[in-house]
């Protein structure tokens, strides 16, 4: 599809009318955190950032979500459902959290369950991208098919290029929303700014530090589900917290309980989840099949290198880094698929 | 002179070979170059990853609960406030005294790894680190960086208040003075001068961030029921729904919970994802203990009886 240029003076002009014209959700400084959260107007957005503290998940799953509320009243009951989601905008989203929307999809829209829930803000959201414009310590979105500059899943890529905005028009979607704004979008010539870009993501490939390398570590999981490395010292050091699964960008595990005010009235509610929980697999009748820190560790790391591929053919994790910066212990993935990687060459 | 890292392997390789204990738990380099990490040592040839440095920020007293039931003994490397997690855990019965090692190493200060790295050019190497007294020199294959003290140490070790373990078995290196303790009410007394209104108004703001990921309870030294309050369904005391009013449950119940034996470690403050505060609640909770009743830190000695979980029945009963 076609190219557009945005002149950085105008990109407030846009967020205004972005935020009248939709929910807009972008990333904002809160004290010392970056988080993506609706905002009114330009004035609240934040640009110039690294990754942001959470991701943006939140816009498609948010951390707690009521999908009824019920009222039985002796011989009738009520459900009432929320109206369906409204429009929105993602703006300013990174690359490897817009890839990481992507690893939603096949979740909460395959073929055999469909969630109505986030189907509705799926299809009526729009996501502007952001292209990195520099490489954390912690970053590997390289490793896992992604790139600083990625296009994928965004209906929009910008790019930042000096005093410009670069602009990819990816689908259909991005199509419509840059003809609605062609004041701003401008038509221009962009076969330099291509060029640029390219640069720029070729510049910023070469400054990744971690080596990370996938080949070979699900075969060796497929074959073997106990190995005595996952009874070794990140499971010591584990404390239980969820901190990586509420972090992630693609972790999306929830917990449906009613939220009753003591009569028959109330709202059933889904919130985030997180196997990192002794009680997240806990059985009514006392068993736990995953009973100590081992195997729910195995669980996690399993389900990003393995258990995501078995079923969507995709890569659970996408390198964001967000696990490795937060883990108040310091348990790393891509230590942990280095060493696998180490334990499937030695077999 | 070896460093106090080779110290440390020496001694720990002594207990392991002379099997005074079956494990070590002590720091090792983590996976970022400002970065150490828990390591669990369990024969002679494995203390080569002890390390030691001012990026050891965990409270490893924590992991000792989790080898009451191992068949030997375990040791554990301490700072200043972690072994006050040793004593605390000592007077609440959670421990054995004859199962535990103390390996205790006074601390110049631990420094806020991501600021440390957000200087060091990326995939850099460490080759050493120097403490020059105000500030740490961070020697790397990329070059020497240097980090002032004031700037980049975690705030709780600007005011320390135990620099030297207050219990300890083997001491690995010198003793180091206490500096800037009586600054340690400082933030809490500004919060203090705030009306009502406006005090709601600031933990309101911070308690909405609340993802309720609990890790500055698991990560908390004294928080060790086997089953939180918070993970119970049946009742519910707290729903899992993420709310100001949940969340505002949560951390009052969490601070009180450990109101008169929170060590003060400031573990659950280091760890917040969401750059909670939260070391001021307990840092108010320690202020009025020590104005109401004279009660020093949780920890700092052994056999201490927190206020508000002894009994005396000369205790006053003004509010009866």
């Amino acid at each position: 599809m076609e190219s557009r240029v945005v002149n950085k003076g105008q990109i407030s002009e846009l967020l205004d009318k972005l935020a009248k014209d939709y929910n807009l959700f972008a990333p904002v400084k809160d004290e010392t955190m970056t988080l993506f959260r609706r905002v009114s107007g330009a004035q609240d957005v934040l640009l110039d950032y690294n990754n942001s503290d959470i991701s943006p998940k939140g816009c498609f799953l948010p951390q707690n979500e009521k999908t009824f509320s019920y009222m039985y009243t002796g011989d009738s009951l009520e459900i009432n459902k929320p109206e369906g989601a409204q429009k929105t905008v993602l703006f300013g989203a990174r690359p490897c959290d817009i890839k990481a929307v992507l690893t939603f999809d096949p979740v909460f829209e395959g073929v055999k369950f469909g969630d109505e829930y986030y189907s509705s803000k799926r299809e009526n959201s729009i996501i502007i991208g952001l292209s990195c414009t520099k490489v954390l310590s912690t970053c590997f979105c390289y490793a896992m098919g992604g790139g600083p500059c990625d296009i994928t899943g965004s209906d929009l890529l910008l790019t930042e290029i000096g005093d410009k905005y670069y602009v990819e028009v990816i689908t259909e979607k991005g199509q419509a929303l840059v003809d609605a704004y062609s004041q701003i979008f401008a038509k221009q010539d962009t076969a330099q700014l291509a060029k640029d870009k390219d640069e720029l993501a070729k510049k910023l490939s070469g400054e990744f530090v971690r080596k990370v390398d996938l080949t070979g570590v699900k075969e060796l999981m497929d074959n073997n589900f106990e190995l005595p490395y996952w009874s070794g010292d990140d499971q010591k050091k584990c404390i239980s917290c969820g901190i990586c699964t509420y972090v992630c960008p693609t972790c999306h595990c929830f917990d449906i309980f009613d939220y009753t005010t003591g009569d028959f009235t109330g709202d059933r509610i889904r919130c985030w989840d997180s196997c990192m929980y002794p009680e997240y697999t806990l059985e009514a009748g006392g068993h736990n099949p995953r009973p100590t820190r081992k195997e729910r560790i195995r669980n996690r790391f399993m389900h990003k290198i393995k258990y995501h591929l078995d079923r969507y053919n995709m890569v659970g994790c996408v390198g964001c880094g967000r696990c490795v910066i937060k883990c108040p212990v310091n348990i790393d993935i891509t230590k942990i698929i280095n060493d696998l990687k180490e334990v499937a060459q030695n077999a | 002179m070896m460093n106090l890292a080779q110290q440390l392997q020496e001694q720990a390789k002594k207990l392991l070979e002379e099997k005074k204990v079956d494990l070590v738990i002590g720091f090792g380099q983590g996976t970022e170059l400002a970065r150490n990490t828990p390591v669990f040592i369990d024969s002679p040839e494995g203390v080569s990853a002890l390390t030691w440095g001012p990026f050891c920020a965990n409270n490893l007293a924590k992991y000792l609960s989790d080898y009451n039931n191992a068949p030997g003994g375990t040791a554990v490397v301490v700072k200043g406030c972690d072994a006050r997690s040793v004593n605390r855990l000592l007077d609440d019965n959670q421990i054995l005294r004859e199962k535990v090692v103390v390996i205790g190493v006074p601390c110049p200060g631990q420094l806020e790894w991501q600021k440390v790295s957000a200087e060091i050019k990326p995939g850099s190497t460490l080759k050493e680190v120097v403490d020059n007294g105000d500030s740490y020199t961070v020697k790397t294959d990329s070059g020497d960086y240097s980090f002032s003290k004031k700037d980049y140490l975690l705030h709780r070790c600007l005011v320390c208040e135990n620099p030297n373990p207050v219990i300890s078995d083997i001491t690995i290196g010198k003793e180091l003075p206490v500096k800037n303790y009586e600054e340690r009410f400082a933030e809490v007394q500004d919060l203090e001068k705030l009306a009502v209104n406006e005090k709601s108004a600031y933990w309101d703001k911070q308690f909405t961030r609340c993802l309720r990921c609990y890790a500055c309870r698991n990560v908390c030294s004294v928080c060790t029921c086997e089953v939180c309050v918070f993970d119970q369904m049946m009742p519910m005391w707290v729903s899992k729904r993420t709310n100001l009013s949940e969340n505002t449950a949560f951390h009052i119940t969490r601070a009180f919970h450990v109101a008169g034996r929170c060590v003060d470690c400031g573990e659950c403050d280091r760890v917040c994802p969401m750059d909670i505060p939260l070391r001021k609640l307990n840092v108010k909770i320690h202020k009025d203990l020590g104005d109401l009743f004279n009660s020093p830190t949780p920890g700092t000695e052994p056999g201490l009886i927190s206020p508000l979980g002894g009994f005396s029945p000369g205790d006053p009963e003004e509010f009866m």
